[in-house]
């Protein structure tokens, strides 16, 4: 460490200070703000319950369905040869890259009951409504979501050594013991990674959510939502949300902390 | 070396920029009067800041640059004044009032705001936001309450009927200005007088600007007949 130190220049190391202080600067201020004193009265009002609850099952539930659908895609960009996988790619991205407002606005037009392209049909012959709907919430952040899954997943499946996979497939094992016990172990640290990505980018959703499955308080206001509708009429249980929020995400890095945390000098 | 070639035919009023906080309920209108006012006066160019009424005045109050503030009530001018970031009470500008808003052709036959039972999902302004006093005022007037379960609360005027107009809300209370821009997106439902509100819209210079002179020519500019020609145009009624 010292050695690396030496050789730094002192305006690179002047920089980084001011790098740390700006992203530090926000969550102390955010902290200072934290009624300390009635956070936990704060926390169990019924409607930052309610969007816990919501939260905490609609995001796990999105990357489940995440993985459902990122998982063969992820296979398939990283294994396969074929027309149009560049055109694919890009799509898996876009939901990362255009605001998740727009996103909303885009589901809205594939499955909103009134005018969506699938949506009337969905609603006509089962008549299932995805906007302000939970399954709407779970929908939205599945599909911001799934760019972070099938990312990591491709790169995980990219570095694995095909000959373990030939080798078992050479001593007579099925393509489910074959997946089961040889690429699924060697895929995990990259399977953890993306869900976990994956969680806690569904878990943060606002723009999609809003636009596409409401504010509906108890059924699919998320605590992101709710977070921003209690900024002006409950500032201390906006705050309290917030902090909690902010925990949770740190909880995350430190699930990922032999990815992404002291990578390098340990 | 080159001399820099003069255009001393070009030579420009340095412009001051004023920076208008005005609900959202005010973004077309406003839009317009910025273009009439930049028109007349050259040497001010306006910038926008539209959002929730409440949302401009939690931001004046924690020190966003505004110079004027246009709001949807007078209640949010009091606020200001009780912080001090207002000098003066409001002039008044203009005046609206709330309508109800159903997809176009009204399937589930709404005719007033009592048959808003009929409706799966109703959309509201958020509770702070004047649009959602409003609302609130209005559903009270005729005893009607609504479970918050079938309530979808839009974070300001705008976007209270976007979920009608683009989205799968079966009704909104909206203000009657914003039902009459969006005619082609959903029809509207009047509510009689008697059980209407008189939204009052309040605008005035920010304590701290430091464009005071622009800010009050703006002012002054939307309570001239001819601000007042645009405000009606868009459906607004005189104060």
């Amino acid at each position: 460490m010292n050695h690396v130190s030496s050789r730094t220049p002192r305006f690179v190391r002047i920089g980084a200070l001011v790098g740390v202080a700006f992203l530090a600067l926000p969550i102390v201020g955010l902290l200072k703000r934290v009624a300390w004193s009635t956070l936990w009265t704060q926390l169990t009002d019924v409607a930052t319950r309610d969007a816990l609850r919501i939260s905490l099952y609609a995001s796990i539930c999105a990357t489940v369905l995440a993985l459902v659908l990122g998982l063969p895609l992820a296979w398939c960009l990283a294994r396969m040869q074929f027309k149009g996988r560049r055109f694919v790619r890009a799509l898996v991205l876009l939901p990362m890259v255009i605001p998740p407002v727009v996103g909303g606005v885009a589901l809205l037009g594939a499955y909103g009951k009134s005018n969506g392209l699938l949506g009337g049909l969905l609603n006509s012959l089962f008549g299932i409504q995805l906007t302000y709907s939970l399954w709407g919430v779970i929908v939205a952040e599945a599909f911001v979501a799934l760019p972070f899954l099938v990312l990591s997943l491709e790169g995980g499946l990219r570095s694995i050594d095909a000959k373990y996979e030939e080798s078992a497939a050479v001593m007579g094992a099925t393509d489910l013991t074959r997946f089961t016990r040889v690429t699924l172990p060697l895929l995990k640290p990259s399977l953890v990674a993306g869900l976990m990505l994956a969680w806690a980018r569904a878990l943060g959703e606002f723009g999609a959510t809003i636009t596409f499955a409401g504010n509906i308080q108890g059924r699919t206001q998320t605590a992101p939502l709710a977070v921003y509708t209690m900024l002006e009429s409950n500032p201390e249980g906006a705050y309290a949300l917030s902090f909690l929020l902010v925990a949770v995400s740190v909880g995350v890095l430190v699930g990922l902390r032999d990815r992404w945390l002291g990578g390098g000098s340990q | 070396m080159v001399a820099a070639p003069v255009h001393a035919e070009h030579v420009e009023v340095k412009k001051i920029t004023i920076t208008v906080s005005a609900a959202a309920s005010l973004s077309k209108v406003y839009t317009e009067l910025g273009k009439q006012f930049e028109k007349a006066n050259p040497s001010i160019k306006v910038r926008f800041n539209f959002a929730s009424s409440s949302s401009l005045v939690s931001q004046i109050q924690s020190g966003a640059p505004t110079d004027v503030f246009a709001a949807a009530d007078l209640t949010s001018f009091n606020k200001l004044l009780a912080t001090g970031n207002v000098a003066k009470q409001p002039k008044v500008f203009a005046r609206n009032s709330m309508q109800l808003v159903v997809k176009p052709g009204n399937p589930l036959r709404i005719s007033s705001v009592a048959d808003l039972q009929k409706a799966s999902v109703i959309s509201l302004c958020a509770k702070t936001a004047p649009c959602g006093v409003y609302s609130a005022t209005v559903l009270s007037g005729y005893g009607v309450a609504i479970p918050e379960s079938k309530i979808t609360r839009g974070i300001d005027a705008a976007s209270t009927l976007n979920a009608v107009s683009a989205g799968d809300a079966d009704a909104a209370i909206v203000y009657a200005t914003d039902a009459l821009l969006a005619k082609k997106q959903v029809a509207a439902i009047p509510i009689p007088v008697g059980k209407n509100v008189k939204a009052m819209y309040g605008i005035g210079v920010v304590r701290g600007s430091k464009n005071s002179k622009q800010a009050d020519a703006f002012i002054l500019f939307v309570l001239s007949p001819a601000g007042q020609k645009v405000l009606n145009t868009f459906g607004f009624l005189a104060p």
